[in-house]
């Protein structure tokens, strides 16, 4: 397909973007492998809800910073430190969980209409 | 048709019950089930002694077949041939003529030789009624069978355990029964006496103190040498068994004692009054009416306080007086988790008075220990809250096993039965309140209501995270479960800690009954069996008992789900199958953490339930119970579980396997 030379800055920008959403498919999905293999979701659960064991992390709320300060210095959960977790990984970590989609309306949950 | 022996009023003698009138009517003076919840409440007392009537009634008498067994020789034998082939009295008939007496509903058991005299008695003598023979696949599930049925009923059941062999596959069951202070009366088979024992696996089968392997947790044993004394320590031991604190009792069954031709002996049916449970005393308790009174913010904190639903009423009185947050750590069902006043244990920090009912572990509830290299203790409460700790734990904890928990000096300590004391508590309160004090109780309600509403709003909030996940979240699993249950007259006969507690959370439990608390000692394989107790004792009812079951404590008693079908015990059953041994997948995650080697992947090794999976609904299946799944879509859930009531509802057992997320 011959792109009309008027349209390169449209085209350059629809890749841009495109290269942009993978991108962030790629570190999120990357996050998600690491949540899953260090065992992220036995306390908080595959999709961040929280439990008895261990907080909600959806919606994430917390900055990077604030994030892995819980992660290496923290009084309920074990403490990772860099030598476990790099900053990296945590960061990817940090992004999945940022990325999880928000879960429906309680009013498109009739379940849980529960009176 | 009875008789008092004039030598000891405390007796009833069987010979005396001539006039050609079965030994059977001996069981008109049935009372033993009127004494299982004695002082406990009135409205449970007149249940039982109307349970305990009707069981008498629906005995019957024996067969003129059966009759003539007993009283002829049989044709074509000499009276010393028959002597030495046939029994006319079996000791074990007095055994089970004792067991009806003290008014069990069922004894659960693994068959086994050392006990072939009393479970030939319970199935031909006692027509396997009143005790009936309830048939399990190993002891742990009939034993735990015994907690779950104690915790709906309050009513305790009988254990046949094998000897040697059975009381120590029992052991696990009788232990969690021990820390959670249910009742259940052990009948451990035996054969003392060496020339009575077969060579063989029944020198095996005996000991010499057979209740050894169990007594550092029962409340009381006794290894009797006669049928008198059988007699005698079974009343004494369904005393010790029911008065709080309650726990389970063991009584050693000899062989010998069970085959034995009775003859002429005169037998005693020992008497039963009920013992009245342990009351605070009473200057301490009006010392503990003034605290609650002055205190600013009293909490209260109870745990394995409540015996009925009596016990939650008059919590609620004591509560409402003082308009005081109630926080259950549901040992039992102790309070309504619907009430205003039932609030979160975030409220212990706020406390300046703390009054712990029956709680297993004070030091516990006021105080923490951070799981680190160094294990440093934080207060919990405020430094200057007063505790005042009314309970029996002091009446109970033995030496060796250290379930007793840290030791902890309340300020004020009163030793009683928590549901006992509780009217004299709240009557001082009423008494000691001035005026302006219980014009303050408004407002503490409001305060109390607006906390209580906000945090049910949190909480259906919070179940709607992953609500479409894939293995499906835990809370969708209950509010399905709660959407096809809640026009029913429903008990959850299992505990949902491991479910982050979403029954507590999103349903109403305001019946003792529906709640039957943990298991105690932590020991798995509690689950499935305590269930199974429990849906025995609501079957009558017609009540719908739901079990919430964990894949590995299933594992450890799959076969309870046979006694299930077997004995057409209905109970509806849904997996929280996470496939693993959850809990110590985050402990070995904790101790990679801490030594910094990383748990990237390694914390399946040990602790996963999968490679293969698990086909739990196959399991069942193959033991004869409805079953459907595995489910690991949250739409097939709903559907899925209204098919399984369906098959409840004939009466019969159903399964739904449901793959979940860890908590």
């Amino acid at each position: 397909m011959i792109i009309p030379r008027a349209l390169y800055p449209f085209a350059l920008a629809a890749l841009s973007l495109w290269f942009d959403a993978s991108l962030a498919q790629d570190t999120t999905e990357e996050g998600r492998a690491l949540f899953e293999s260090h065992q992220c979701w036995q306390c908080h659960g595959y999709e961040g809800q929280g439990g008895g064991a261990g907080v909600r992390l959806t919606p994430m709320l917390y900055p990077f910073e604030a994030f892995v300060q819980l992660v290496r210095h923290t009084n309920l959960m074990p403490a990772y430190s860099p030598n476990v977790l790099s900053d990296e990984n945590l960061r990817l970590i940090w992004e999945f969980v940022r990325a999880i989609p928000e879960p429906p309306a309680l009013e498109d949950i009739p379940e849980l209409n529960l009176e | 048709m009875k008789s008092e022996d004039k030598s000891n009023p405390d007796t009833v003698k069987k010979e005396d019950a001539g006039d050609g009138v079965s030994r059977r009517d001996f069981l008109s003076s049935a009372t033993a089930a009127g004494l299982a919840a004695a002082s406990l409440g009135t409205s449970e007392k007149a249940l039982t002694q109307e349970v305990a009537q009707t069981r008498v009634a629906a005995l019957a008498p024996p067969s003129a077949m059966q009759q003539s067994m007993e009283d002829d020789t049989p044709a074509g034998y000499s009276s010393e041939e028959a002597q030495e082939y046939f029994v006319k009295n079996p000791g074990s008939d007095f055994m089970v003529d004792i067991l009806k007496h003290l008014g069990f509903d069922y004894i659960t058991t693994n068959p086994g030789s050392s006990f072939r005299g009393i479970h030939e008695s319970i199935v031909n003598y006692g027509g396997n009624q009143a005790p009936e023979l309830i048939e399990a696949n190993h002891e742990e599930i009939a034993t735990a069978m015994g907690h779950g049925y104690y915790k709906v009923t309050g009513r305790p059941l009988a254990m046949l355990a094998h000897g040697t062999v059975g009381l120590q596959h029992a052991a696990m069951a009788v232990y969690n029964a021990w820390c959670d202070r249910a009742p259940m009366v052990i009948l451990a088979g035996n054969h003392l006496d060496v020339q009575d024992r077969r060579p063989g696996v029944e020198w095996s089968h005996s000991a010499q103190d057979c209740i050894r392997v169990v007594r550092d947790y029962i409340k009381w044993d006794d290894n009797p040498v006669s049928l008198g004394h059988f007699a005698e320590s079974m009343a004494r031991a369904y005393k010790i068994a029911m008065t709080p604190p309650m726990g389970p009792v063991a009584i050693s069954l000899d062989g010998h004692l069970q085959e034995m031709e009775v003859g002429d002996q005169q037998l005693m049916m020992p008497a039963m009054t009920p013992t009245q449970p342990p009351s605070g005393d009473w200057a301490a308790v009006r010392e503990a009416a003034d605290w609650l009174v002055e205190a600013e913010n009293p909490v209260i904190v109870v745990d394995l306080m409540s015996h009925n639903q009596e016990g939650m009423e008059r919590l609620i009185a004591l509560a409402e007086a003082l308009q005081a947050p109630v926080v259950n750590q549901y040992g039992r069902t102790n309070f309504p988790n619907n009430h205003h006043l039932s609030q979160g244990a975030n409220v212990i920090a706020q406390a300046d008075l703390i009054l712990g009912l029956e709680l297993y572990d004070t030091w516990g509830t006021v105080n923490s220990l951070r799981d680190r290299v160094h294990k440093d203790e934080l207060r919990r409460a405020r430094p200057d809250a007063r505790v005042i700790d009314i309970g029996t734990k002091e009446l109970f904890w033995r030496s060796n096993y250290q379930s007793f928990q840290r030791y902890y000096a309340a300020d004020l300590s009163i030793s009683g039965d928590a549901q006992t004391t509780l009217p004299i508590l709240t009557e001082a309160v009423q008494s000691a309140m001035s005026r302006s004090r219980r014009s303050s109780n408004g407002e503490r309600e409001e305060r109390w209501r607006a906390a209580h509403l906000r945090a049910r709003e949190q909480a259906v909030d919070a179940a709607r995270y992953a609500w479409n996940a894939s293995p499906v979240s835990t809370a969708r699993l209950y509010a399905e479960l709660w959407n096809v249950v809640k026009d029913r007259d429903w008990a959850l006969v299992s505990d949902d800690n491991q479910q982050s507690r979403w029954a507590r959370r999103l349903w109403p439990i305001d019946k003792h009954y529906q709640w039957i608390g943990r298991s105690g000692g932590a020991g798995l394989g509690y689950g499935a069996p305590s269930a199974l107790g429990a849906a025995l004792a609501h079957r009558p009812e017609g009540r719908l008992a739901i079990n919430v079951q964990r894949d590995g404590d299933m594992m450890y008693v799959p076969g309870t789900f046979w006694t299930a079908a077997h004995h057409g015990i209905p109970m509806l059953t849904v997996t929280h199958d996470n496939q693993g041994y959850h809990q110590e997948f985050m402990h070995l995650q904790r101790m990679s953490a801490r030594r910094q080697r990383g748990i990237d992947g390694s914390s399946w090794v040990g602790n996963e339930l999968t490679n293969p999976d698990i086909d739990l609904a196959k399991i069942v299946e193959g033991m004869g119970v409805w079953s459907e799944g595995p489910y690991t879509d949250p739409k097939d859930l709903g559907p899925a579980i209204a098919r399984a009531l369906d098959v409840v509802d004939s009466g019969e057992p159903a399964f739904v396997h449901v793959r979940t997320q860890p908590r």
